[in-house]
């Protein structure tokens, strides 16, 4: 046994034995199924795909591994790798593929030659994201053909499998996880790496890859559809869909139900099991109907197990019309409609399924903890923003509380929270920009503000800037400049000039791009400067047309990682009243108040932007030096 | 609970070090040739945020998530987050919690109750008896670094329950931890493991 050290996810041998995260063995999936492009746009839970490969260096093995300045453009870079014969993988959570869903619809049509594999992370919870949205519907209506691993073990295999297939059938497909697959940790075992497959020929094929010709696309469609047909026999071919055990008692899971599954049977009495087949669908779209009509024709019930919306329990309820069996799951209220599945909802499932007697479910506990919502970090430059924010209203004659600020996708959006309370709303990438600028144009008539970090700007922000500039509709536009992707775990923006991976880039940079969308007035400030940053919301505000304030300060996070925290801040108690100033204003995590009533601060989590002290009336907070 | 399936819940608060503690549990269990799963809920929750972790080892684990009430083990970073989830401990479990206090901002601004480190420590004990109490930010601290704290309490609660052999624990703590984090927490866990006896 003795010191195994770090295992090198892409390089390790086969048969290496490693404790990996979901997302994680993908990335080694990668590697073993000959993938050359990969990239997409991180959102949780979907990031440490890239951030694997970037982590263990994937490029020096000859592997295009970059992020996209979001999912459209990134799956669009993989569908040209792929009709190029190149093996290819882009990654995004399930709102991703609402942003790509344009070009993937049109990608069932044309079709690929090197393997594409679209990697989609849902959420069911949710635990990090906006709806609980299926993207097995989504691959429905799209028509592609979709596998969905049960652990990190199989999510790895099925990266390679998703590249069969997609050469077999000529046909984008997607592998879908959750977030109980994507960010769980489960024992993994390699397999063999293969050789980067990059550009093998691209023909031109109008008939194929041109949308613009209807006749065309009616003969693709039937080409898609035959496709479809050809998936369900592979489907049971390469042992997608699998059946254990007999019995009348029938119970179909997917993902990771069938984990839940497994050990609420081992659960149930002796014999109990016995009485039960289970059949496993890895794949989820097409179903193999034939396959599922023998597999389930001859149960009496059957209990159908899955997360997010009664999808196959639908499939399944079409496809055996007619047969005699009763059919539940969530219609029926069996499994919830609401949040994930656990495996005390599956084996309560289990038990009323079987007709025998359910024990009690545990009460709720009332959580009689004082409440913690995810704050913004100690020293986060858009604490600071939106502090300026407040006051430069307030200087400028306006109530701030009576101001509609129209938030977006980021850490920003933790200012929901009290103190702050700084946004109004907060949507889809993007949005703050066009839903501020739809309430003007809808008849308000006071001051609006839209407010949108970095790297939300390059990915959505930039058409609904160019749409309010054009409109000439007034509005006030904050750019949160933190020079990073921060929520999603520190991602490079198109604004670096070197990427994860070293590549040289060419910066983009928001000012100049704000300028030439014809934004007339354009002022960048340092938010930790902060009676500066007030005055220029102040004088911003006050502008006709659409006005850009870009507070740029680096993300307080990377910032002490990259260079240290080289002071922190420190409470005199003689001289502090508690008065709570520093704690309303800027609702700061590493504050508190301790036992005597006065407030402290706990100097390990401090990075030292001295926002408090600023806001301590009685100079009651001082600045030390860190040794 | 199935037999040979031990499930350990970790409560913290994000930056605190319970994912990276979950992750050398996960990678201490496969270097023992057990099988794991461990349900994270990365992302936002991660930074001064409220984290659980569900680690589960044994011989074939499938699920990655339990319920309240069914974990053997409970390892509290931070007495708030211990106290929102002492009740995932089971009756004759074994619960550890470092005597942190990380007060939320709610508490601070008034909004929430603002109970001591004291109350906390007496309200886990009405809820949980038998629950033991570290100082092991303190105990790393002196070891030269108090984020070696989740160290301290792994090293504490399996020389209570004997869950992995120590050269699994090493091999996992190298595995996972940055090369120059590797012999401080190594101590640090001998550390908690000694505590764990007196």
């Amino acid at each position: 046994m003795g010191k195994i050290g770090r295992v090198d996810v892409l390089r390790a041998p086969p048969g290496t034995r490693a404790a990996l995260l979901g997302n994680e063995a993908i990335a080694r999936g990668v590697i073993e199924s000959g993938i050359s492009v990969v990239t997409g746009y991180p959102g949780t839970p979907s990031s440490e795909v890239i951030m694997t490969l970037h982590a263990y260096r994937a490029h020096e093995l000859g592997i295009y591994v970059e992020w996209a300045v979001n999912e459209r453009v990134a799956f669009e870079i993989t569908y040209g790798a792929s009709i190029g014969g190149a093996r290819s993988m882009v990654t995004m959570k399930a709102p991703g593929a609402n942003v790509a869903a344009d070009p993937i619809v049109s990608a069932a049509y044309g079709g690929v030659e090197g393997g594409l594999v679209i990697y989609i992370a849902d959420d069911p919870g949710p635990h990090t994201t906006q709806t609980e949205q299926d993207t097995r519907w989504f691959a429905r209506m799209a028509g592609l053909p979709t596998i969905s691993p049960i652990d990190p073990d199989e999510a790895r295999k099925f990266v390679k499998v998703a590249i069969e297939l997609s050469e077999a059938l000529k046909l984008p497909v997607i592998l879908r996880s959750t977030t109980r697959v994507a960010h769980t940790v489960g024992d993994v075992v390699f397999g063999e790496a293969t050789e980067p497959v990059k550009y093998r020929g691209f023909k031109k094929d109008v008939k194929r890859f041109v949308r613009a010709g209807m006749s065309w696309n009616r003969e693709r469609h039937a080409w898609l559809l035959q496709q479809l047909r050809r998936a369900e026999e592979l489907a049971v071919g390469k042992g997608l869909v699998s059946s254990e055990g007999s019995g009348e008692y029938c119970v179909v899971c997917e993902g990771v139900s069938c984990g839940h599954l497994k050990e609420a049977m081992r659960s149930l009495g002796e014999g109990e099991a016995e009485k039960i087949k289970v059949v496993r669908l890895g794949m989820v779209n097409p179903i193999p109907r034939e396959w599922v009509k023998k597999e389930l024709g001859g149960c009496s019930k059957i209990l159908v197990l899955e997360e997010l919306s009664p999808y196959l329990e639908v499939t399944l309820k079409a496809a055996l019309h007619g047969l005699d069996a009763e059919i539940v799951g969530m219609e029926e209220g069996i499994i919830p409609s609401v949040g994930e599945l656990n495996p005390a909802h599956v084996t309560a499932a289990l038990n009323s399924f079987l007709g025998r007697p359910t024990e009690a479910a545990g009460t709720e506990v009332q959580d009689r903890a004082p409440p913690r919502p995810p704050p913004l970090c100690p020293g986060c430059p858009h604490r600071n923003s939106f502090v300026a924010l407040r006051f430069g209203l307030a200087k400028a004659g306006y109530s701030p509380s009576k101001v509609p600020v129209f938030g977006d996708i980021g850490c920003y959006a933790l200012g929901v929270s009290p103190p702050l309370e700084a946004i109004w709303t907060e949507h889809s990438m993007g949005a703050s920009i066009s839903m501020a600028a739809g309430l003007k144009i809808g008849g308000f008539e006071g001051p609006v503000v839209a407010v949108i970090g970095d790297s939300t700007f390059y990915h959505a922000g930039l058409q609904s800037l160019i749409e309010a500039v054009h409109k000439r509709i007034d509005l006030l536009v904050m750019i949160l400049d933190n020079d990073i992707i921060a929520m999603t775990g520190h991602q490079s923006t198109p604004a670096w000039a070197r990427t994860e991976t070293g590549r040289e880039a060419r910066p983009v940079k928001i000012e100049e791009v704000v300028k030439a969308i014809g934004v007339e007035h354009v002022y960048i400030v340092d938010p930790y400067d902060i009676d500066k940053a007030i005055e220029v919301v102040k004088e911003a505000v006050k502008k006709p047309g659409v006005k850009v304030v870009i507070m740029k300060h680096p993300c307080a996070l990377w910032e002490a990682r990259v260079k240290g925290v080289k002071a922190v801040y420190r409470v005199l108690p003689e001289k502090c009243t508690s008065c709570m100033a520093c704690v309303r204003v800027t609702g700061c995590p590493a504050l508190y108040v301790a036992e005597d009533g006065k407030v402290r601060i706990m100097e390990e989590d401090c990075t030292g932007c001295g926002l408090c002290a600023r806001y301590c009336p009685y100079d009651a907070i001082i600045r030390v030096e860190r040794r | 609970m199935a037999e040979r399936i031990l499930n350990i819940l970790i409560a913290s608060v994000g930056g605190q070090g319970g994912l990276t503690l979950s992750r050398v549990i996960a990678a201490a269990a496969v270097a023992e040739g057990l099988s794991v799963r461990t349900g994270e809920t990365l992302g936002m929750a991660q930074r001064f945020g409220s984290v659980m972790s569900f680690v589960r080892i044994g011989e074939d684990v499938t699920s990655p998530l339990f319920g309240p009430g069914e974990a053997d083990v409970f390892i509290g970073m931070e007495l708030v987050e211990a106290l929102r989830r002492i009740h995932y401990v089971r009756k004759g479990g074994v619960a550890v919690a470092a005597l942190t206090l990380k007060p939320p901002v709610s508490s601070s601004l008034g909004i929430a109750p603002r109970p001591s480190k004291e109350e906390l420590v007496e309200e886990l004990r009405e809820a949980f008896p038998s629950i033991r109490f570290v100082d092991a930010v303190g105990e790393a601290r002196k070891l030269g670094n108090y984020r070696a704290a989740n160290m301290v309490l792994l090293g504490y609660v399996n020389g209570l329950v004997g869950i992995l052999k120590d050269e699994s624990v090493e091999a996992g703590i190298s595995a996972i931890l940055r090369p120059k984090a590797v012999e401080t927490s190594i101590r640090a866990y001998y550390r908690g493991k000694e505590l764990a006896k007196e």
